[in-house]
């Protein structure tokens, strides 16, 4: 029996028609393996090049592949016991990389790992250990997927995944088998060969399934384009965005085939959580059922058969799928790329889309408000205007400027600003900087929003901006990269956290939810500055879902100035959700979200918590002034 | 079916407007320029018939050097080609001045129909369509939400007063002043300004046209509008306020 000292038993004198069939076996498997992964490969080489790749920098590139792939960061932080069993099989099939290539080699007779020798003995118990952790792993996830059967895994069940965890399984046992059969008999060669066919009949199922990742998803980490959201600039004057199959370029492939259906870009996804056509889990998939079709050489659209314009413009960019993907698929390129082809191409034909589109190519702002209004609020909010002379400009963006709640945020960010002594003017004309026309795939407009402000700025010598808005503060800092350089931009979290010590602190507690947004939490990392400026207030207190997990408002994407939402409202759904933690009062600190809940907030009657930005917060505390004006 | 549409370049809807020096014309440093809303639905009705019917859509606009980015604009929403009158100073010309630059580009065209915007946006005489027709000696309409052609010639409907409508048969050659609002205006696109860029603007001059400075009306000073406001607060409890703001509104604001 199995004791400390027994060995694991290898197989010897193998027939000469075992080693034949052995290696026609072999043949056989990696044949049917490369019968399907030479069609993927030459698919992703096939496709068009990525003009903006660039391997730099090389750090970012191996930290993600190190954490992501080899530590399996993301797929244990997101789903801790799931994950945990996956990073298990994951660990247990690296370890197994010596045990399977040696196997192979005792077959030929020519092993090299010795059950006496001392490296051979501590690799085979090391790879024992890991065979014992794995098949418990494997088991789980069987557990998990045909039991307990969570909803974002889709309906259907998976019974390849079901064989496969078998074959996993199969492969850990008949190896740990090894250890408990006396050397020399026939159940070693029993046990050899049931080991050898469980490996190569996994083989060729790799790539005809979604176990494609095993072999893709290490390169996609790796080659990913990094940071959030990275749009790719249009290349030529024949480029308009993902409108077919010859749009689709390498990465865009690669990320398709590399897709595990795990669904948590769904489980997040605010448009699938309230019954909308948009599943992102289906657009990655959609792409890859395209390419399967008619290859990235396609004329096809690409909106149609396999992916609908609905479910495209359903999607509120805020990028819960691209930060939960644990194979790297960037979605928010692929689906503001399927917008851009069918904005920039005028196929897209939507009432408030054109509307908006319309607004912002002839006047200003989002809203469509004439711009006296803004020049009437300055003057009555008494906001000095921008000379150069100031350290900051107080860009006021379109809610700040034009939208009444907007305003009384604006006002109350300046009375904190004065009250610190910090000198500040605003600009005595805004553009808006082109973000919902950026996320609706309207290349022309965002570019003439951004030249236009990127001039003015420049004109205005502008160095450091501060802003109420997330969306106006990704916009300059990212996506006008493209067309110059803006100056140094920051939201009005990060600087009032920066000088919380010189603010009064609160002498009464009240709880405070905080919202985060997702422009300022998954777009730009922050999450606890905005947490400390509502500490420095009021007691905080989390919903279910937040921090990197925050569910959207519903108005990112350019949807906010779209028409009605099918299905639930996502506003109310996360309305609701702020409100069940029972605080008093309710912290955001976007004028777009802090407008959404003002609906939702309405439309559920008096029992409504109070609805604030953490500017307001901040303004509560400080002394009054005489000239406080708003609207 | 060659369809000629007229544009103007105004400076855009909520630009400051300031008097100039000289007070005959207002100061343009720093301005931003639009097209006339109403020219922008001549130009959308315009396409639309030449998406349904076929042939030609061509823009034509008078102005400085500037006008040529409205050409371009309206090139990139799906116009075929430009003719630009370049000439500067036109702010002070009457309708009946610019309408012979119009009417003499547009001759040699010798297009199926001529749109034009009801009025313009800085300006607002309504007359300089009407006086193209006129020139070209063909028949008109104002104030037309909707073309359609017929083997006959045209069915327009034209707005009247009060909500009412009016359905016109014309033959053609035609011209028409178009209203706002009878369409759904298309957005700008990259793919149409990238188009535009290989599209012709033949470019032309009041002399080559033949036309000189004309002097039937002159323009003496252009002055702000005083400002003047004058609010009136209802009493009462909400029913006779609602009672006498519905009043006011039939009586007074002519909007009910």
């Amino acid at each position: 029996m199995f004791s400390l000292h027994s060995t694991l038993a290898e197989p010897a004198g193998f027939q000469l028609w075992e080693k034949f069939l052995f290696s026609a076996l072999i043949a056989t498997s990696a044949w049917l393996f490369w019968q399907r992964f030479g069609v993927v490969l030459k698919k992703i080489f096939e496709a068009k090049k990525d003009a903006d790749f660039r391997l730099a920098p090389l750090g970012r590139r191996v930290w993600d592949f190190f954490s992501e792939v080899m530590l399996q960061s993301k797929v244990i932080k997101q789903r801790p016991l799931p994950g945990l069993a996956h990073a298990f099989v994951f660990w247990g099939f690296c370890a197994f990389a010596l045990v399977t290539l040696n196997h192979a080699a005792v077959g030929f007779g020519i092993g090299f790992l010795s059950p006496d020798g001392l490296f051979g003995r501590f690799y085979f118990y090391f790879a024992a250990a890991f065979a014992l952790t794995c098949a418990v792993g494997i088991a789980g996830l069987f557990v998990r997927r045909f039991l307990v059967r969570p909803r974002w895994l889709g309906e259907h069940l998976s019974w390849e995944s079901g064989f496969i965890a078998f074959l996993i399984f199969a492969l850990m046992v008949t190896y740990l088998a090894q250890f408990f059969v006396p050397e020399g008999s026939t159940a070693v060669h029993v046990l050899w060969w049931a080991h050898t066919l469980t490996i190569l009949v996994f083989l060729p199922i790799i790539p005809h399934t979604k176990h494609l990742h095993l072999v893709l998803s290490p390169a996609t980490v790796f080659l990913s384009r990094g940071g959030f959201s990275q749009i790719p600039p249009l290349v030529g004057d024949e480029d308009f965005g993902l409108i077919a199959g010859t749009d689709l370029t390498q990465l865009a492939t690669l990320q398709a085939y590399s897709c595990v259906e795990c669904g948590r870009c769904t489980e997040h996804c605010p448009a699938a959580n309230t019954g909308k056509a948009l599943n992102p889990k289906e657009i990655v998939l959609g792409l890859r059922g395209y390419l399967n079709e008619y290859g990235p050489k396609g004329e096809e659209p690409l909106l149609g058969k396999y992916n609908s314009q609905e479910a495209v413009f359903q999607c509120t960019t805020c990028g819960s799928c691209e930060f939960q993907c644990p194979v790297g698929i960037e979605h928010l390129p692929l689906i503001i790329g399927m917008r851009r082809g069918t904005v920039n191409t005028g196929e897209w034909d939507d009432e408030h889309g054109a509307k908006l589109f319309l607004a912002l190519e002839r006047g200003s702002n989002a809203l469509g408000i004439a711009t006296a209004e803004r020049d009437k609020f300055i003057e009555k909010a008494a906001l000095p205007l921008f000379d150069g002379s100031q350290e900051y400009c107080l860009w006021l963006g379109c809610m700040g400027a034009y939208d009444p709640k907007g305003r009384e945020i604006v006002a109350d960010f300046a009375r904190v600003m004065r009250y610190l002594g910090t000198s500040f003017g605003v600009l005595r004309k805004e553009k808006c900087t082109g973000d919902p026309v950026r996320r609706l795939g309207n290349d022309l407009v965002f570019q003439q929003l951004a030249e236009s402000n990127l001039e003015a700025m420049t004109r205005a010598k502008v160095k450091k901006i501060v802003t109420i808005c997330p969306h106006c503060v990704r916009t300059m800092a990212e996506d006008w990269k493209e067309f110059g350089v803006a100056p140094e931009v920051e939201h009005h979290s990060e600087f009032m956290a920066r000088h919380l010590d010189r603010l009064p602190k609160a002498t009464e507690k009240e709880t405070v939810v905080y919202h985060d947004p997702c422009y300022l939490g998954r777009y730009r990392n922050v999450y606890e500055q905005p947490r400390d400026v509502v500490r420095a207030g009021g007691t905080l207190v989390e919903a279910e879902r937040h921090g990197e997990r925050s569910f959207c408002c519903g108005a990112g994407g350019g949807l906010a100035f779209l028409g009605e939402e099918t299905g639930e409202r996502v506003s109310h759904v996360r309305a609701a959700e702020l409100a069940a933690t029972g605080a008093k009062t309710v912290g955001t600190a976007c004028p777009f979200c802090n407008s959404m809940f003002r609906d939702a907030f309405a439309a559920q009657g008096e029992s409504a918590p109070q609805l604030v930005d953490i500017a307001q917060l901040t303004a509560r505390r400080l002394p009054e002034v005489t000239t406080s004006a708003t609207q | 079916m060659k369809v000629i549409v007229a544009i103007k370049q105004v400076p855009e809807r909520d630009a400051q407007v300031r008097v100039d020096a000289a007070g005959k014309w207002i100061e343009e440093s720093g301005f931003q320029w639009s097209m006339n809303e109403s020219d922008a639905y001549a130009l959308e009705e315009a396409l639309q018939l030449k998406e349904k019917n076929g042939g030609e859509v061509v823009v034509l606009s008078a102005g400085p050097e500037r006008v040529g980015s409205t050409i371009r604009e309206a090139l990139a929403k799906g116009a075929d080609r430009g003719i630009q009158v370049e000439s500067d100073g036109l702010g002070d010309w009457d309708a009946l001045g610019v309408a012979k630059l119009l009417a003499e580009a547009a001759r040699s065209e010798n297009a199926d129909l001529v749109l034009t915007g009801l009025q313009s946006d800085d300006l607002g005489y309504g007359q300089t369509g009407v006086i193209v027709a006129e020139l070209l000696g063909l028949p008109h309409a104002s104030l037309i939400l909707h073309v359609e052609k017929t083997d006959a010639g045209l069915t327009v409907k034209r707005e009247l007063e009060e909500g009412w409508f009016q359905s016109i048969e014309l033959p053609m050659p035609a011209a028409l002043t178009i209203q706002s609002g009878g369409n759904k205006l298309r957005y700008a696109t990259l793919m149409g300004i990238k188009k535009a860029k290989t599209k012709e603007v033949r470019k032309t001059t009041p002399a080559e046209l033949g036309v000189t400075a004309p002097a039937v009306v002159t323009l003496n000073q252009i002055a702000q509008p005083k400002k003047q406001k004058t609010t009136q607060m209802l009493s009462g409890g909400p029913k006779e306020a609602a009672a006498a703001l519905v009043e006011k509104l039939k009586t007074e604001a002519r909007v009910l």
